[in-house]
């Protein structure tokens, strides 16, 4: 599969190339556009696996659709637009073992063969971290393809790192975090706009996202009409 | 007939075109899209082709009075600027056509005629009104969009969704139908679990240009964020 990640960084899309029987499974709605070489199944789990019930209902609570559509090129040479609906950029991810935890809408695409489930990541983080109640965690090897609300930045960790609530998209599972706060005091933490912050020790790649969804919504709510 | 001297910058999320007028040279766009302009030329706005072609046009989601600019004695430039931010296309026609979705409309130069254009009840399922624009004739066209547009050359067959259609040439067949499955049944789960829904798909050969997002989605992601009235 090739692939080219067009009109970056507002409004991307990728567009992908896939040869005879290449596969890719999407989020639902991502499609643009596409030749007509290719089909569509639209399933609650793995390609050509059954039983995906219960990932399905996971995957709907951590922000996901409960389905999953396969596209498949049946002839060579077939070109797959996608996108996603929000206002922002997208990066490719080479998986090559180990897992990549991502947040609830962040994920847009991968390869057939990677395993897409949603993980939880405890009580704490589930309130604090100002995403989803669970993640994505997507294990395997292939490429994944994931979007953000705003641009895309990627932060090499090598011991420990701060992101603020809201701005995580994706990490390797060779990081953790923990919920702590901003300043020396709670206060003054609080005061400075930051509040809680994620912080991430270990050694993996990190994908933050420039803004803030919740808080742009916070912003532009009030000035519009009461509905 | 020569084309507009123009260029088109800011792509693509801010795109806006300056068009170069020399005396005697009428440019025409919607309402409000001039952003800056010379003093030497002159802005007119009417109800231009008459009221049926206005009819058409607002039937076809445009304005019905569309803005004159003309360069009398002096030669000027005007510069055009969508209402919405996003990207920006020129299509030169040569004595041909090629339809518009809702909105998509900026400017034209002399030359060219634009009507509404019955979609059919094939367009009804779209969400995007019954009625596409046309513009037909010899000259320069200019069209935006929110997001990116990215043109597609369509060779054999091509699949869109309906709601990041911008433009199309008049040499494509289109027709709106769920978009295929491997066998029938999938189909039908498609259409009602994929959120792919229908689709438009385009045979023929010609051109297609589509839209990297719409502004739907936003509009429903930023509406849980409104207030809400007090009751009493």
């Amino acid at each position: 599969m090739q692939y080219e990640i067009l009109a970056r960084p507002a409004t991307a899309v990728a567009k992908l190339t896939l040869e005879s029987n290449e596969s890719i499974t999407c989020e639902v709605g991502a499609m643009i556009a596409m030749s007509t070489g290719i089909s569509v199944e639209t399933t609650s789990g793995m390609k050509g696996a059954s039983g995906g019930f219960f990932k399905g209902l996971k995957r709907m609570f951590s922000g996901e659709n409960f389905f999953l559509n396969h596209f498949t090129a049946n002839q060579p040479d077939q070109t797959l637009i996608i996108g996603p609906t929000m206002l922002g950029d997208i990066v490719h991810h080479d998986l090559r073992g180990g897992s990549l935890v991502i947040q609830g809408s962040s994920w847009l695409a991968s390869d057939v063969g990677i395993k897409i489930d949603a993980t939880w990541q405890g009580f704490g983080k589930a309130i604090f971290s100002g995403e989803g109640l669970f993640w994505v965690k997507a294990t395997g090897e292939g490429s994944i393809f994931l979007n953000s609300f705003g641009a895309i930045y990627e932060v090499d960790v090598d011991g420990e790192y701060i992101v603020d609530t809201g701005h995580i998209v994706a990490f390797e599972d060779t990081l953790q975090f923990k919920i702590v706060k901003a300043g020396a005091s709670l206060i003054g933490s609080f005061l400075g706009g930051e509040g809680l912050v994620c912080k991430f020790h270990g050694t993996g790649k990190l994908y933050c996202q420039s803004h803030n969804p919740p808080n742009f919504g916070k912003l532009l709510g009030p000035k519009l009409k009461p509905r | 007939m020569s084309g507009l001297d123009f260029e088109i910058s800011q792509r693509p999320d801010f795109a806006i075109v300056s068009v170069q007028l020399q005396p005697g040279q009428s440019v025409f766009s919607e309402p409000a899209a001039m952003a800056s302009m010379t003093p030497s030329l002159k802005m007119k706005a009417g109800l231009k082709g008459g009221l049926k072609k206005a009819l058409g046009r607002m039937f076809a989601g445009e304005s019905m009075i569309v803005n004159t600019f003309t360069a009398e004695s002096q030669p000027g430039e005007v510069v055009f600027a969508p209402g919405i931010p996003g990207d920006l296309m020129h299509y030169r026609l040569d004595n041909n056509s090629i339809f518009l979705q809702r909105g998509a409309f900026l400017a034209h130069s002399e030359g060219l005629e634009m009507s509404a254009k019955w979609g059919g009840a094939k367009g009804f399922f779209s969400g995007h009104g019954l009625v596409l624009l046309k513009a037909q004739g010899t000259g320069d066209l200019f069209f935006n969009s929110f997001g990116a547009i990215l043109e597609i050359d369509v060779t054999d067959d091509y699949v869109v969704d309906t709601g990041y259609i911008v433009a199309f040439e008049d040499t494509l067949d289109y027709k709106v139908v769920v978009l295929p499955g491997s066998r029938p049944a999938k189909t039908i789960k498609n259409f009602l679990f994929g959120g792919e829904g229908l689709v438009c798909k385009f045979s023929g050969q010609g051109k297609v240009w589509i839209q990297t997002r719409y502004i739907h989605p936003l509009l429903s992601w930023v509406y849980p964020f409104r207030p809400v009235q007090s009751k009493n």
